[in-house]
């Protein structure tokens, strides 16, 4: 195990380095080039043996890997809003083809207006495409995670997509430190994909083609098993690399700090960071306040945030996105967890940090005093006013 | 925990500078934390880049709106005023400027140090007149006049990091810490300049249609620009080509047909420059 200083966008790269990825398909867009460039470096000076395909858009990237892993390739893609939104059809491909292809995704608004900040409404509105969701909260969940979802997405009970995202910026082009594991403990960890290749060159056969209603539901239905097998599987994978490397994330929903928490906030992604250091500081103040971060966005974790809800009085949900439902999406999963708890909490949705606004510990300690309030609201947008301070004119 | 904030424009390399800060800090044994913050990505156009410096992870995920130390790569960032925003009053100013330290615009209290990192660049062979890389000059000058990291593993850092001219770049680091003035903070009263204040902006007016908020036309970028184009009538065959390609519709043809730059448009990117047949356009240094 080495310690590098590297952006979230390098961690992505080593990732898919260690997980020997066989085929690349690069597709340019910011803030997620950088992952592509250096994969290509990697290539290139042949520390990496793997089909690097420069394609005209996103659509094809996404068709690419779809194909080489139909064939039983370890395939790798990333990108980032528009380009997601591009892939829309084929994300639908992917896991009704049931390919296990691993996609790394730098969340960035969508437009308009344009905007290269972070934002998760990218990979939100593709929460209804049979992939699983990870969502990353530093550099080194982000190469974790990678490794763990390739193991979890070609499992033979699994076998679904799955993205693993990182905020932009502050996670993208964030250096912070990163340990990588060995070749060897990723080798062990992660052995070259066992070939259930589902198209056979030389052996005629179609794939998703015509099918009547009949088949069709039992296809659906078979995707959605596959979804439920996932967090047990997500559970048995992160027990052997933390055996493997000593760091385990913690499953789906973890929390801090919670044990005698009235009030907890769960976030996404790099929020929770700040969020941890404001939770310590209200504690000091007396004030008990918890965190549970929401790693796993597909499948959702129900019974975690039921568990969850048993102690806690107050949830507030921290969505960095609005998809124009009732509340941010995050919040609305949230509540139709809790429909038949009992008791059930309350739940407060933030909306926070979106178009790349930074999410400030004042932000949160505001959220902790409404939350804790008398009358918590339904939905609040925070920082909705003017910005406090450009950066330059 | 340090806050350090690097303030320059597309292309000179405050990112850079930033993670080279970040991975010297690594070898230091410090935990660091370093990112950008692009407005937009265009060559001239302002960039901010954040590094923070601390014994144990950094818990924040945020931008540095209270640095503790701001490093300016362009001196003309310091007119826009923002650069010094929330500096903390016990902080320091370090600028790319062949102007003594003394003569630097800052709040009371804020210790004051330049270095004329441009011509320490030049004479390493880093960058062009035009377009010097400054980083690892104003690095040099960091490391000595603050002490964030150890000139030891700033060398270091660029030996490993730095892909091109290893070499040069270190020695420009030595020099810039060679050569870095500091001056003593001004005292309440005697403050001059831009604020530490944090602003905050009014409310904004939101339009309906984001779409029509602006066009090239109300735009000015010229605060962008370091360098201005000038046209040579008397090589100028009147191609249309600098009209054409100038990204911020900053040329306007006169009733001859021949070229002239609105400078108020023109953020001094060169590409008209470089299109034009005859190379009729020089690139020149903005006084
Ligand atoms: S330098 Fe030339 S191309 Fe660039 S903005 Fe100015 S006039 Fe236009
Ligand atoms: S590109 Fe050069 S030659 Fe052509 S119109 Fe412009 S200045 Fe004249």
């Amino acid at each position: 195990m080495t310690q590098i200083v590297m952006s979230g966008n390098s961690a992505q790269s080593y990732a898919a380095l260690l997980a020997r990825v066989q085929v690349i398909a690069a597709y340019p867009i910011t803030p997620q080039t950088t992952i592509v460039e250096k994969l290509a470096e990697f290539v290139a000076n042949g520390r990496l043996a793997a089909q690097y395909l420069q394609v005209e858009s996103e659509h094809s990237a996404l068709q690419s890997v779809v194909s080489a892993s139909a064939l039983g390739a370890r395939t790798y893609t990333a990108t980032s809003s528009q380009g997601l939104l591009l892939m829309h059809e084929v994300l639908h491909w992917a896991s009704g083809l049931r390919v296990p292809v691993v996609m790394g995704v730098v969340n960035r608004a969508v437009a308009p207006p344009w905007s290269i900040g972070a934002d998760h409404a990218d990979t939100i509105a593709q929460r209804d495409t049979g992939w699983i969701q990870f969502y990353a909260e530093s550099n080194q969940e982000v190469l974790d995670t990678v490794l763990e979802a390739y193991r979890i997405a070609e499992d033979p009970a699994v076998r679904l997509p799955a993205m693993v995202t990182e905020d932009a910026f502050y996670l993208s082009h964030t250096v912070e430190p990163v340990d990588v594991p060995s070749a060897e403990t990723v080798d062990a960890f992660l052995p070259a994909r066992e070939v259930r290749a589902i198209l056979v060159p030389g052996v005629p056969a179609r794939l998703g083609s015509f099918t009547g209603p009949i088949e069709y539901v039992g296809f659906r239905r078979d995707v959605a098993r596959a979804m439920e097998r996932v967090l047990p599987t997500l559970a048995a994978v992160e027990e052997d690399y933390a055996r493997r490397t000593g760091r385990d994330h913690g499953g789906p929903l973890p929390t801090y700090r919670t044990e005698d928490a009235d009030a907890v906030l769960l976030t996404m992604g790099t929020a929770t960071t700040t969020a941890r250091a404001v939770i310590d500081a209200l504690r000091e103040e007396g004030h008990r306040v918890g965190l549970a971060k929401l790693r796993v966005f597909r499948p959702f974790p129900v019974e975690a945030v039921r568990a969850l809800a048993a102690s806690v009085d107050r949830i507030g949900v921290l969505d960095r996105s609005f998809t124009f439902g009732p509340t941010g999406a995050a919040a609305m999963e949230v509540r139709s967890a809790l429909y038949d708890a009992s008791p059930r909490p309350l739940v407060s949705d933030f909306v926070a940090g979106i178009g790349g606004r930074d999410i400030t510990p004042e932000a949160i300690t505001r959220m902790f005093a409404l939350l804790e309030g008398p009358e918590p609201p339904e939905l609040t947008w925070i920082d909705l006013a003017a910005p406090e301070a450009s950066a330059d004119g | 925990m340090l806050e350090i904030r690097f303030h320059g424009r597309g292309g000179q390399g405050a990112v850079v500078a930033s993670e080279l800060l970040a991975q010297a800090a690594f070898l230091d044994g410090k935990r660091p934390q370093s990112f950008p913050f692009f407005g937009v990505e265009r060559r001239g156009a302002p960039v901010t880049a954040y590094c923070r410096i601390d014994d144990r992870e950094v818990r924040l995920r945020t931008s540095i709106t209270r640095p503790d130390i701001v490093v300016v790569l362009e001196p003309g960032l310091l007119r826009a005023g923002s650069a010094m925003e929330g500096l903390k009053p016990d902080g320091i100013l370090l600028v790319n400027s062949r102007e003594e330290p003394a003569a630097l615009p800052a709040p009371a209290g804020v210790r004051r140090a330049s270095v004329d990192a441009t011509t320490i660049a030049l004479t390493h062979g880093l960058g062009t007149p035009m377009m010097p890389i400054v980083n690892t000059a104003i690095l040099g000058a960091l490391a000595a006049a603050s002490g964030a990291v150890s000139l030891g593993a700033l060398e270091q850092a660029i030996d490993r990091f730095v892909p091109a001219h290893p070499a040069e770049n270190r020695a420009a680091a030595r020099d810039g810490a060679a050569a870095v003035r500091v001056a003593p903070p001004l005292t309440a009263g005697h403050s001059r300049g831009a604020s530490s204040a944090v602003a905050r902006a009014p409310p904004l007016e939101l339009p309906d249609a984001p779409m029509a908020v602006a066009s090239s036309a109300t735009i000015a970028t010229a605060a962008w620009r370091t360098l201005r184009p000038e046209i040579d009538q008397r090589r100028c065959t009147r191609c249309n080509f600098c009209w054409k390609f100038c990204p911020d519709v900053a040329i306007e043809l006169n009733a001859e047909g021949f070229p002239v730059v609105h400078l108020e448009h023109c953020k001094g990117c060169g590409i008209c420059a470089a299109e034009c047949p005859p190379g009729a356009i020089a690139m020149v240094a903005e006084g």
